[in-house]
C-alpha cells in the first residue's frame, strides 16, 4: 500500500530544500560567481510545493526569484537569462500546482462517488437482508401452520370454524408478505437505473 | 414432550429466548405453557400467529387450565376483522404492527396482576418479522423485556431458529437471561434442548 509523506514530512523536505536553494544562491552565485546549472536544483522545490500544495508554490517561486535577481545585480550578471530564469520559476511552479490542484480534485470525486456507491450499496444490501429476513422465515411458518390446519381437518370431528379462523390469520399473512415483496422490488428497482422501464413497471406491479 | 423449561430455574433466570424449529413451534408453545402453570405461574400469552379463540380450544384440549391463562391477542381482529368466540381473558389489539396498544396492554395487564408469579409468552418474534422490521421489534422486545424486569416477571420469547439473523439474534440474546435452542442436540436424559447462556 502506498504510504504518503505526512504534513510534518512534506514541510521538513520543502524546508531542507529552500535551505539547500538558499546555499546554492549564496555559495555558488554570490560568491563562486557562477550562474549555470545549480539553479536546476531548485526546480525540484517548486515542483514538489506544486505537487503538495497546489498554486501556494507560485509564492516559494516568486521568492526564489526574488533571491535571484538581486543576487545577480550584484554579481553583476543581470540581463535577459535572469529575468527568463525568474519567470520560468513562476511559470512551472504555477503548471505544476495547477495540474496537481486538478488531479486531487479529480481523485476527490473519484473517492467520494466511490464512497456513495459504497454506501448505497451498503444499505441496499442491509434492505435486501431484512426483507429476506421478513419473507423467507415467515414463509416456512405459513407452511407450517397450513400444514397443521390441514392436518386438523384431516381428524373425525374436525372444528371447522377454528380452521377458518386460523386460515383467515395465513392469508393476512400472506397479505403482508406479498407487501414486503412488492417494498424489496420496489428499493432494487429505485437502487438500478439500468433496468429497462418494462422489467420496472412489472417489478413495481 | 419433556417441558422445555425447568420451573425450578425460573427463579434463577427469568427472560428466556426460545428457538425452536418453524413445525415444532405450536408444540413447545404447549409444553412450555403446561410447565409453567404447573410451576403455580399466571399467563399472559401474547399471540401474533393464531387466533386466541383457537389457542384457547387447543389449550382446553391439551387439558390446560385456562384460569390462569390471559390472552392478548393482536392478529384477530387485524386478520378476521371481529373478535368472537373468546373468553373474558383477552384483550385484542387492532394489529401487530401496534406496537404502542401491544406495550400499553402489556403494562397494564402486568400492573394489573395478583401477587402470584407471572410469567409473559411471547408466540412468536418471527411472527412479528412479518408485520414489523427487525429493528423495530429489536426495540420493543428490549422495551418488554425492561419491563418484565421491573415488575420482577418471567419473559418467555419463542422464535424460530435460524429465521433470525445474526444482528436481530445478537441483540435478543443481550435482552434475555438464557437462549434456548430447543432442536440442538439432547445432552442429558430429559433435558429439553440445549441451554445458550445469555449474557448474565
Amino acid at each position: 500500500m502506498e504510504k504518503k509523506p505526512t504534513e510534518g514530512m512534506k514541510l521538513a523536505i520543502l524546508v531542507a530544500l529552500a535551505i539547500l536553494c538558499i546555499g546554492l544562491e549564496i555559495g555558488i552565485h554570490l560568491f563562486a560567481r557562477t550562474a549555470v546549472g545549480y539553479t536546476h536544483i531548485f526546480y525540484l522545490l517548486l515542483v514538489l510545493a506544486g505537487i503538495w500544495y497546489h498554486r501556494l508554490a507560485v509564492w516559494v517561486a516568486v521568492a526564489l526569484a526574488a533571491a535571484t535577481i538581486p543576487t545577480s545585480l550584484y554579481v553583476g550578471d543581470f540581463g535577459w537569462a535572469t529575468l527568463l530564469r525568474g519567470s520560468m520559476f513562476i511559470v512551472v511552479a504555477y503548471v505544476v500546482g495547477t495540474l496537481s490542484a486538478e488531479r486531487d480534485r479529480g481523485r476527490e470525486q473519484l473517492l467520494q462517488q466511490k464512497q456513495e456507491i459504497e454506501e448505497k450499496h451498503a444499505a441496499l444490501i442491509g434492505y435486501i437482508s431484512e426483507v429476506a429476513l421478513r419473507l423467507k422465515n415467515p414463509v416456512a411458518i405459513l407452511r407450517d401452520n397450513l400444514a397443521g390446519i390441514i392436518a386438523s381437518l384431516g381428524k373425525d370431528n374436525p372444528d371447522l370454524e377454528s380452521a377458518r379462523m386460523e386460515l383467515t390469520v395465513q392469508v393476512s399473512h400472506a397479505d403482508q408478505i406479498l407487501v414486503n415483496l412488492q417494498e424489496l422490488n420496489k428499493a432494487v428497482v429505485e437502487c438500478h437505473e439500468d433496468i429497462p422501464q418494462a422489467y420496472r413497471e412489472f417489478l413495481n406491479r | 414432550m419433556p417441558a422445555p423449561i425447568q420451573v425450578e430455574a425460573i427463579g434463577e433466570h427469568h427472560l428466556y429466548l426460545v428457538l425452536s424449529s418453524a413445525e415444532k413451534l405450536k408444540e413447545h408453545n404447549i409444553a412450555i405453557l403446561k410447565s409453567l402453570i404447573s410451576g403455580g405461574y399466571q399467563v399472559v400469552v401474547i399471540t401474533t400467529n393464531q387466533p386466541a379463540a383457537v389457542l384457547e380450544k387447543l389449550y382446553a384440549s391439551r387439558g390446560i387450565d385456562l384460569s390462569r391463562i390471559f390472552f392478548i391477542d393482536a392478529i384477530t381482529r387485524y386478520a378476521i376483522g371481529k373478535a368472537s368466540g373468546i373468553t373474558q381473558n383477552c384483550r385484542f389489539i387492532n394489529s401487530p404492527s401496534n406496537l404502542t396498544d401491544l406495550g400499553i396492554a402489556i403494562t397494564e395487564v402486568l400492573n394489573r396482576r395478583s401477587a402470584g408469579k407471572a410469567c409473559l409468552l411471547f408466540d412468536s418474534i418471527s411472527t412479528m418479522l412479518i408485520y414489523i422490521p427487525s429493528i423495530n421489534i429489536s426495540k420493543f422486545i428490549h422495551f418488554i423485556t425492561s419491563k418484565l424486569r421491573l415488575v420482577d416477571a418471567t419473559g418467555v420469547f419463542l422464535a424460530v431458529e435460524k429465521g433470525l439473523d445474526p444482528l436481530l439474534l445478537t441483540q435478543l440474546t443481550t435482552y434475555v437471561d438464557i437462549v434456548i435452542d430447543m432442536d440442538a442436540p439432547v445432552s442429558q436424559p430429559g433435558s429439553p434442548g440445549k441451554e445458550v447462556p445469555g449474557p448474565l
